[in-house]
């Protein structure tokens, strides 16, 4: 079941180690690049059908022509500030396999004309980082890296201070700047993100750890797994009531119960499943019945009203008070809102205190109706989408769970 | 080209944004944070429209006119969006308008006249935050009505470029602060008390003096250096009896100080409501007194050129020699607003072809025997006494009091030749208009 790609590497001692990755395929699709023209490898990801592996599901080769196409100095920035909860895919990359993550970078820089690039590394991710560090030491030492490279790029590290909105990309780039980490006002038609000005690619760490395969192996290998509109493999993570909690690597389209059940380890002493959180904290929960009609795909999550985000699922078993739940995850996008619009600054507090009366069953219907009126203020009216995914959070915790919180009323 | 705003066509020009265009053409649209001289920031979701085409509703600071764009600001639906973050705003406001100055003129209060009309919703604690924060030399900080609409931010980063101002914390605990030990002490720190929408920045030498309803405005220049930036003199109604200017506010010209003024000229509206208290002359001494031979006369370049005439007028005719000079300060001048020059119309003077050389004029006060002073600062603050011995003296000088600028209307030219009209508060001046004196001299 388990489909190792972006995670071949991964079980094989200490692959974070020049001498170990060179043995096994790392820095190989560079050689390739030789024979090729940097469009080509855009048109490669863009055959591949490969997507954003951060939680937007963006495809990828459409952000690298934008970069590519635009005159200016260009900059690659990967986003390692993994933040959402139940997410922890991109640090298996980084601890496991930096090299695999080095090697992606430099065919993107190639492909898109950069010669420097970013990795922008959760704050928290002080461990990961340094072995980073380490890998692109030895990378420069063995002359992949700087300027004896066949492509030479420089790759510098910045770590994010612990802010979760630092993931979104244009409040990365301000945070990049030395400026506090506040999205940008989105642009009404397609152009890449600025750095200093400069055009710039912002890729998740994942989404640059598939590309060399692609490049090894062509379009059309990667094609062949996955679904029409979700091609490839992703590392879906697993945590909550479940018995073998981790990163899996398997193909989209994969059914979620059996991802659950098999990769997963099932839930926990025996107990019944109630409910999946399906791709990171912020999207919208599935009840027991919808999960198991579930594919780990774009399309058939979005068909059952959440979305695959990160893929990270989250699973609660029959005991889980999902007024509780809520209670826990209003309490992150409270603290974790960056206080830029309104509707995100004020929404996410009022939400938060009002499941306090929720938790000490002194909610009244007011309140829910605060519940759903915060939700619909807060949906659409910002600048980023933290908003809007608190607001679906609320939605689906409300929809398939409502008589919960009915409970908690006096 | 043309747009539809709520069905009347508007006329626009390509590019502009769409809230200068509902701003210039008086469409009333409700924002905290766009402002015409610092720009679009898009924080506080205020501005939302419905355009034609759109799912969502859009903000007007963010959306760039194109043909044909079909705007609505007035229904249902948009009403009840503005009215949804209009709540958020004020949901741990401390509501406190009867002993906020920004009271009357508060945009919150306007909107939610406008919008809100709601019952509080609030069942939960509010968000606490700090109160009367000295911020440096002129303003104080209330983080508790604060919008966040981080105009106050703007200006001390993009336009003083003296980044003293930050937001401290996330989320609803975000506030507005200085960095400890690092007040905010520019020669244009003010600003930020008008640019803020609401009352969480306050001026301490206005605050707690006077309710702006009770305050009525005259459009007028000032008259503290040579860039004649645009103010509102703002004075007490004129049916209060005493007579008080309580503030100058800036008055938008985007040639000259587009909606900014120095600290210096802000504060300037206090000579205004110093009165002369001393003895005033006889029109008829002074009449006896022209008959001499050697007469000079100085005026103030900061003069109206309509004064700067008529005085020009009574000097020729009785053949008195009129100077001006300037008012040099090398230390006043920056290079933004403050100039050097800190007379409000020296160019004027000299469009006049008044005599402006200081050592003419010298040579003329030394010979002089009747010497005239036109509200110049050079002699105004130097009392001519006399010590005689002998009974060969002139009387006592004579001194005849005249209105100030607050009450007269005028022209001046600006240190970039920009010719510029002014208006007279409403209150009548207790004593005569410079003009009106000459002519009864006459």
């Amino acid at each position: 079941m388990e489909t190792k790609i972006v995670s071949k590497n991964f079980d094989i001692p200490n692959a974070h180690t020049i001498e170990v990755a060179l043995k096994n395929t790392r820095y190989e699709s560079i050689h390739n690049l030789i024979f090729l023209k940097p469009q080509t490898v855009i048109d490669m990801i863009k055959a591949s059908g490969l997507r954003g592996k951060g939680g937007g599901g963006a495809p990828s080769g459409a952000k690298w022509q934008l970069a590519s196409d635009y005159i200016g100095e260009k900059y690659l920035v990967v986003n390692g500030d993994e933040s959402e909860p139940g997410t922890f895919k991109d640090r298996q990359i980084i601890a496991k396999d930096p090299h695999l993550l080095i090697e992606g970078i430099i065919v993107t820089c190639f492909a898109i004309g950069a010669k420097n690039a970013y990795v922008y590394v959760r704050g928290e991710y002080e461990e990961f980082s340094n072995i980073l560090q380490l890998a692109i030491d030895e990378a420069y030492a063995k002359n992949f890296l700087g300027n004896g490279a066949i492509i030479p790029i420089d790759i510098t590290i910045h770590r994010g201070a612990g802010a979760y909105i630092c993931g979104e990309k244009s409040a990365l780039l301000e945070s990049l700047e030395g400026n506090r980490g506040h999205p940008r006002l989105k642009p009404k038609k397609p152009e890449p993100e600025f750095y200093f000005g400069n055009p710039t690619l912002v890729n998740n760490v994942e989404t640059i750890a598939s590309v060399p395969f692609i490049v090894l192996h062509g379009a059309e290998a990667y094609r062949a797994y996955g679904t029409k509109d979700s091609a490839g493999t992703l590392l879906f993570a697993i945590s909550g009531h479940v018995n073998s909690a981790g990163v899996y690597e398997v193909p989209f389209g994969t059914s979620m119960i059996e991802y659950i059940e098999k990769l997963g380890g099932g839930i926990k002493n025996g107990k019944k499943l109630k409910a999946v959180i399906p791709g990171g904290a912020s999207t919208p929960i599935l009840p027991a019945h919808l999960v198991k009609e579930a594919k780990l795909d774009y399309e058939s999550l979005k068909a059952l009203g959440s979305s695959l985000g990160t893929g990270g699922m989250i699973v609660m078993d029959e005991d889980t008070s999902m007024v509780k739940a809520l209670k826990n995850l209003l309490r992150f996008y409270h603290h974790e809102s960056c206080g830029q619009c309104t509707p995100c600054r004020e929404g996410t507090s009022w939400v938060d205190k009002t499941m306090d009366k929720f938790i000490n069953k002194s909610a009244t219907h007011e309140d829910l109706q605060i519940l759903k009126g915060s939700s619909k203020s807060m949906n659409g009216q910002t600048i980023c989408v933290f908003a809007p995914a608190v607001s679906g959070v609320i939605d689906g915790f409300l929809k398939h769970f409502e008589d919960e919180f009915l409970e908690c009323i006096v | 080209m043309k747009i539809m705003i709520d069905e009347t066509q508007i006329e626009c020009k390509e590019g502009e944004l769409l809230i200068d265009v509902m701003l210039n053409n008086n469409i009333s649209i409700p924002h905290f944070c766009y402002h015409q001289d610092l720009g679009a920031d898009g924080n506080c979701r205020m501005c939302m429209v419905e355009i034609k085409g759109e799912k969502r509703p859009q903000v007007a600071c963010d959306t760039l006119v194109k043909e044909n764009l079909e705007v609505f600001t007035k229904s249902k639906n948009i009403n009840n969006v503005k009215r949804s973050i209009l709540e958020l705003e004020l949901l741990s406001h401390p509501v406190d308008c009867p002993i906020c100055d920004q009271a009357g003129e508060c945009k919150l209060q306007d909107y939610y006249m406008d919008y809100g009309l709601y019952e509080s919703h609030l069942t939960t604690p509010k968000t606490h935050k700090g109160k009367h924060i000295d911020l440096g030399s002129h303003v104080m900080l209330d983080q508790e009505r604060c919008v966040l609409c981080t105009r106050c931010i703007r200006f001390t980063s993009n336009i003083t470029k003296t980044h003293e101002l930050g937001i401290i914390g996330r989320g609803d605990n975000a506030k507005v602060g200085i960095a400890p030990n690092k007040p905010l002490s520019n020669p244009y720190a003010m600003n930020v008390v008008e640019l803020c929408p609401v009352g969480a920045l306050t001026s301490k030498d206005f605050r707690f003096k006077q309710r702006v309803w009770f305050l009525d405005s005259a459009k007028s220049i000032c008259h503290g250096c040579s860039r004649g930036c645009n103010i509102f003199i703002d004075y007490n109604e004129t049916k209060y009896t005493t007579e008080k200017i309580h503030r100058f506010r800036s008055r938008r010209n985007n040639e000259i100080n587009q909606s900014f003024l120095c600290d210096y000229g802000r504060l300037s509206y206090k000579e205004l409501n110093e009165k002369y208290e001393g003895k005033i002359s006889d029109v008829q001494d002074l009449k006896k007194l022209l008959k001499v031979e050697k007469k000079v006369a100085l005026v103030s370049p900061s003069l109206s050129l309509e004064q700067l005439k008529s005085v020009q007028n009574f000097t020729q005719k009785h053949k008195i020699a009129l100077f001006s000079l300037p008012y040099l300060d090398e230390n006043f001048g920056d290079d933004w607003l403050k100039t050097n020059e800190r007379s409000a119309n020296f160019k004027g003077v000299q469009e006049l072809f008044i005599n402006t050389l200081q050592k003419e004029f010298e040579e003329a006060f030394k010979n002089a025997e009747l010497i005239i002073n036109f509200d110049h600062q050079l002699l105004k603050n130097k009392p001519l006494v006399q010590f005689t011995s002998t009974q060969n003296v002139n009387q006592e000088n004579l001194v005849f009091a005249i209105a100030n600028f607050a009450h007269e209307s005028g022209t001046l030219i600006n240190c970039d030749e920009i010719r510029q009209r002014f208006e007279a508060s409403k209150y009548k001046s207790q004593v005569p208009r410079l003009v009106e004196l000459l002519e009864q001299l006459s």
